[in-house]
């Protein structure tokens, strides 16, 4: 009994981590403080009872602006392990069917996608359609993708290599039903937890971006946008730095141990070991 | 016997990885092609006149139909020339060879650190897994991979940098290399950036290997046989875990090799990440494409190197990928 | 900030003479300077090229202009047009030639003594065909250039140009045979170049053969960053000497210490909002002279540049020649720019777009203009785009309702006496009165001219220019005989000592 809620400890931290951002977000949809539009709060004005994190340079409301962050945070992390995952799971499952060379340029290709890290990616989509939330997601989820494909492709071969597939395919089980039957059940556990860490890593990837300048444009401020404006008046206003990080860090964390914990409760015989 | 499926395999990896490059490369220039934005507009200036428009055009021959830019490029690829910058007027080869002087050793100094600290601490978390400072190492590293990597580096500036001034805060000697004390003070707060992040999410992956290893039957099989826990990680443990360990390590590293465009931003280092970023901004296709080329080179160059050290490493892997049942 | 000021672009069309106005060196004691001394500059400016009428950008005419390069006349650090590699010149034929009579003993870096066929080499390369030199249009005056000596060139003009000599101070005068020199230099300057990496560093070092007084240090080092942040932070470790122009109003805390200076200058860098003059809703007057009085332009400066910067009303800056203080035409007002908005047919306000470019700060810029319209009904979606995106929507298509940007040189009333100007203002009286000033006959007559122009400029709300960026400069304490103005964004380096 005390063993098992040990174990599930790593789900509980992590879901009220995300739980808590989560309903930041859900909150931020109906209600901010002030409009994002509001500038009445004095520029860099310090923390105080109307303000509860201050206000930036434009004298918007600090608190309000980090909530919509973490509506751009979920939806960054939502929209691009969807791409990532789809894409991923579908290069992947075609990779691990593939022989010799088609194989290996599938592998070449996914290591290339892996290696031109989601920046580059987001660099030459920003480029095509412009900065806006979707390109960073739609960068973000192709970039997952290679890592997904690679992850989905390994674990195929391995469920192909065991002696149960041989025996469906000798009686005659399509290759369709095999994947439905036997290859999806086998890897799903394995996928939804890389899904899970991948969903924290998202976020990460758009601070980098928007540190970059190719996130979110105003006035909707992803965490890691206000990070970077942030970091021109860190002397002035440590706290604009300090919120928006600490979420971010949040979300991570909470996202990995989530991801801990699932592989926990998924994987009965790694939980009997420890 | 052994010897000629392993060259068989490699002239197979060569075939496969010049065709890759090929076809990366002719998918990057259609792809370039695409996006919007004239290379030209980096020579305009508001102001400028019509005929200082087409002049730009002609210039950086953007007025060039798309085969005849094609075919130009393949022939300067062929004898490994990769032309001219549209926007400096200087040839890539050297600038990205200048560029290369500094991303590599940032890379490969930050490579071989983080290697050597990530790989004890990831075993040590998962050996004492269970003590408190398993636990405590177990959490820094967590903490490690979900700060982002700029906050490092700015944290890192600010201490080492501007409170104590023991290292520079960025930029890079402008003599390069000739002066190496300056060269190494330059990259010193890059790497020790670099490696803390890179360590954290190492540090995770030799401690899940190793867990995987610990908890695995054939381990406790020989040691129940009556071999030293040592003696059983040795014949058995570092082979299993290593495997997946190293190909994380290609991956880690094919990553950083253009990943450290962020690293390199926050300490203004002239690598080759600022340049790619700035030739995008512009258009500049050459060393676009130049960069692109030699990095996309690398990273093939490493995962081929992964494949042979899982060889090494693990003799049965050769067996399933040269076999025609993979 | 982020990658800040580095953008934008000169290209002035020359209108007139220059004004002087107040300032000071900075720094003023000199005591133990070493003439040997090595100058670390950082700067945000890029350099692109080393050809100046190739587009070399805005780093390339700081680090050139002056130092390696002369022109016949130069800019001072006040604005003003003074002689350089002309020793003195003579207007006859009624304006329509000028006969400069040229400095003798001048070499190249190369060892070559300057003689008046490269004076004539260097302007026929500024209006040659592929020339992008920003004088290129303002310079087509000239119909012809004779050296009947080496030492006298005679320039004949198609129109009078009052503002010639303006003009000439843009020229560097180049060793003829140099050829192609995007990536080598051969000029008359006080220092030579020694190296160039791009993106990175620039290196200059003393010319001992000088005509003039020698340099007062050995060797200047220009660093180019992109980031704001790790420029201040090269100055706070000393790893540069001086930041040109700094970009961010909050980092200053940091150098208000014995240890650095801070000087609060004048820039010809200008912030604006550029409506589409013949696309609806901006076509009609009324609407533009709405969205202007309903923009805090002094809330906006602040907001940006805390206690620095200059609101602006009109194209002029307070150095141009014809400036006056125009903001009582479209003054900050809610409930006028209210009514005028439903007098021009948009009682229930109206929605467009604005093209901001993704660079510092035009981003946040946006953030404040849209909530500013907000409040007179008027809906405005921000449309993110890179620079190269900008020059070929906005400035080569003119696929835009209204975008803003920031230009770099002054005096750019010209470019609406130019119906086909990207912005597309078309008023023939505009067009008349500038060209009248060019062929005015005293700088006070151009004057005059101007500012009737500007007039109707500003009733019309052709644009809204909001502010001018100040120019700070934070120097080591160390330091001193350096610009404190950015005109043109030229930066004198050769004065400046080290103690």
């Amino acid at each position: 009994m005390t063993r098992k809620r040990r174990h599930s400890l790593p789900l509980i931290v992590g879901g009220t981590l995300v739980g808590f951002i989560a309903l930041m977000a859900l909150i931020s949809i109906f209600w901010t403080p002030y409009s994002i539009q509001d500038m009445t709060g004095g520029r860099l004005g310090p923390l105080s009872s109307h303000h509860w994190l201050g206000t930036d340079k434009l004298g918007r409301d600090l608190l309000s602006r980090v909530m919509i962050g973490a509506r751009i945070a979920i939806a960054v992390g939502f929209g691009s392990v969807l791409i990532g995952a789809i894409l991923g799971v579908i290069l992947g499952l075609v990779a691990g069917f593939a022989q010799r060379w088609v194989d290996e340029s599938f592998s070449a290709m996914f290591d290339i996608l892996i290696a031109f890290p989601t920046l580059l990616l987001a660099m030459l989509i920003v480029a095509a359609r412009g900065a806006s939330l979707t390109s960073a997601i739609i960068a973000i989820g192709i970039g997952m993708s290679a890592i997904v494909a690679r992850l989905t492709r390994l674990l195929v071969k391995r469920v192909l290599a065991k002696d149960f597939i041989t025996a469906s395919r000798a009686s005659g089980t399509s290759w369709a039903r095999i994947i439905f039957i036997h290859i999806l059940p086998n890897i799903w556990t394995t996928l939804i937890v890389t899904f899970a860490l991948q969903f924290g890593f998202a976020g990460l990837t758009e601070a980098s971006l928007s540190y970059l300048g190719l996130g979110a444009p105003p006035p909707n401020a992803s965490w890691g946008s206000l990070l970077q404006e942030a970091q021109a008046t860190v002397l002035t206003s440590p706290v604009a730095a300090i919120a928006p990080g600490v979420l971010l860090v949040c979300l991570v964390i909470g996202m990995n141990l989530v991801a801990d914990g699932l592989r926990d409760v998924a994987d009965p015989t790694l939980r009997r070991s420890r | 016997m052994k010897r000629s499926p392993m060259i068989k395999y490699i002239l197979r990896r060569l075939m496969v990885l010049l065709i890759s490059l090929y076809v990366a490369s002719t998918s990057l220039f259609v792809l370039l092609r695409m996006l919007p934005g004239d290379p030209a507009n980096a020579l305009l200036t508001v102001g400028a006149t019509p005929q200082q428009v087409a002049a730009a055009r002609h210039t950086v021959g953007s007025d060039l139909p798309l085969y005849e830019q094609y075919f130009h490029w393949l022939r300067n690829l062929s004898s490994f020339h990769f032309g001219t910058s549209l926007i400096g007027n200087v040839p890539v080869g050297p600038e990205i060879n200048s560029r290369l002087s500094v991303t590599v050793p940032l890379t490969l100094i930050s490579f071989f650190v983080t290697i050597t600290i990530a790989v004890p601490l990831g075993f040590i978390a998962a050996y004492k897994s269970k003590t408190w400072y398993g636990t405590i190492l177990n959490s820094i590293s967590q903490l490690g991979i979900a700060i982002p990597v700029f906050w490092v580096g700015v944290i890192l500036i600010l201490i080492f940098a501007l409170r104590f001034m023991i290292f520079p805060a960025g930029g890079f000697p402008p003599t390069g290399w000739s002066d190496p004390g300056q060269a190494v003070r330059a990259l010193v707060l890059p790497v020790a950036t670099i490696t803390l992040v890179m360590s954290a999410s190492l540090t995770r992956y030799v401690r899940s290997a190793t867990l995987d290893v610990l908890n695995s039957d054939y381990l406790r099989t020989s040691r129940s046989l009556g071999s030293s826990f040592m003696e059983a990680m040795w014949r058995h443990g570092i082979r299993n875990a290593a495997s997946p360990v190293v190909s994380i390590l290609g991956m880690e590293l094919a990553t950083t090799f253009i990943g450290a465009v962020v690293v390199e931003s926050v300490f203004a280092l002239p690598g080759l990440g600022s340049l790619l970023v700035q030739a995008i901004g512009q258009r500049d296709y050459p060393i676009i494409q130049g960069i692109l080329f030699v990095s996309t080179m690398a990273v093939l160059v490493i995962g081929f190197l992964v494949d042979l050290a899982q060889r090494f490493i693990d003799p049965r892997m050769s067996k399933s990928l040269a076999g025609k049942n993979a | 900030m982020k990658k800040s000021t580095k953008r934008m672009k000169l290209g002035g069309i020359a209108v007139a003479a220059a004004v002087a106005m107040s300032m000071t060196l900075g720094g003023t004691s000199a005591s133990a300077a070493n003439s040997n001394a090595t100058i670390d500059i950082g700067t945000l400016h890029e350099v692109q090229n080393l050809d100046n009428t190739a587009n070399g950008g805005a780093g390339l005419t700081e680090a050139f202009t002056g130092n390696v390069y002369e022109g016949l006349f130069k800019l001072s650090d006040t604005g003003k047009v003074e002689n350089l590699l002309a020793k003195s010149y003579k207007v006859s034929n009624g304006g329509l030639t000028y006969t400069f009579n040229l400095r003798s003993n001048v070499q190249f870096h190369s060892g070559k003594t300057m003689t008046s066929a490269d004076v004539k080499y260097s302007l026929q390369k500024v209006t040659a065909t592929g020339s992008q030199s920003p004088q290129k249009s303002a310079l087509s005056i000239i119909s012809s250039i004779q050296t009947p000596n080496p030492s006298t060139v005679v320039v004949n003009l198609s129109s009078k140009s009052i503002s010639l000599t303006y003009n000439l101070t843009y020229v560097w005068i180049v060793n003829s045979a140099i050829g192609d020199m995007t990536s080598t230099e051969d000029g008359t300057g006080p220092y030579k170049y020694t190296s160039w990496t791009r993106g990175a560093t620039i290196s200059l070092t003393r010319f001992d053969g000088y005509w003039g007084a020698l340099a007062k240090n050995k060797v200047v080092v220009f660093h180019e960053f992109t980031d704001g942040t790790a420029l201040n932070n090269a100055l706070l470790s000393h790893a540069v000497d001086i930041i040109t122009s700094e970009g961010n109003p909050d980092a200053l805390a940091q150098f208000k210490n014995a240890s650095f200076k801070i000087t609060n200058g004048l820039s010809t860098n200008k912030q604006l909002i550029i409506f589409n003059d013949k696309v609806a809703p901006f076509n009609k007057a009324l609407v533009r002279k709405a969205a202007t009085s309903a923009i805090d332009k002094a809330k906006l400066l602040s907001s940006i540049w805390g206690d620095y910067g200059t609101v602006l009303s009109s194209v002029m800056t307070p150095i141009d020649p014809g400036y006056e203080d125009l903001s009582s035409l479209n003054p900050y007002d809610v409930s006028l720019a209210k009514s005028e908005l439903a007098k021009a047919g948009y009682p229930k306000g109206l929605t467009f777009t604005l093209d901001t470019p993704n660079d510092d700060p035009h981003p946040a810029a946006a953030a404040f203009i849209q909530s500013s319209l907000a409040q007179i009904g008027i809906t405005m979606k921000i449309n993110i785009i890179t620079t190269s995106q900008w020059f070929d929507k906005i400035y080569k298509k003119r696929d835009y309702t209204a975008t803003i940007q920031n230009v770099l040189s002054g005096r750019n009333i010209g470019w609406y006496a130019n119906p086909d100007f990207f912005w597309q203002y078309n008023n023939p009286r505009v067009t008349a009165l500038v060209s009248q000033s060019e062929s005015a006959n005293s700088l006070g007559a151009q004057a005059q001219l101007l500012k009737r122009a500007n007039k109707l400029i500003v009733a019309d709300a052709a644009s809204d220019w909001l502010y001018l960026y100040p120019l700070i400069v934070v120097s080591s304490s160390s330091l001193s005989g350096y610009p404190v103005n950015g005109i043109n964004s030229q930066f004198f380096v050769y004065n400046i000592t080290k103690n």
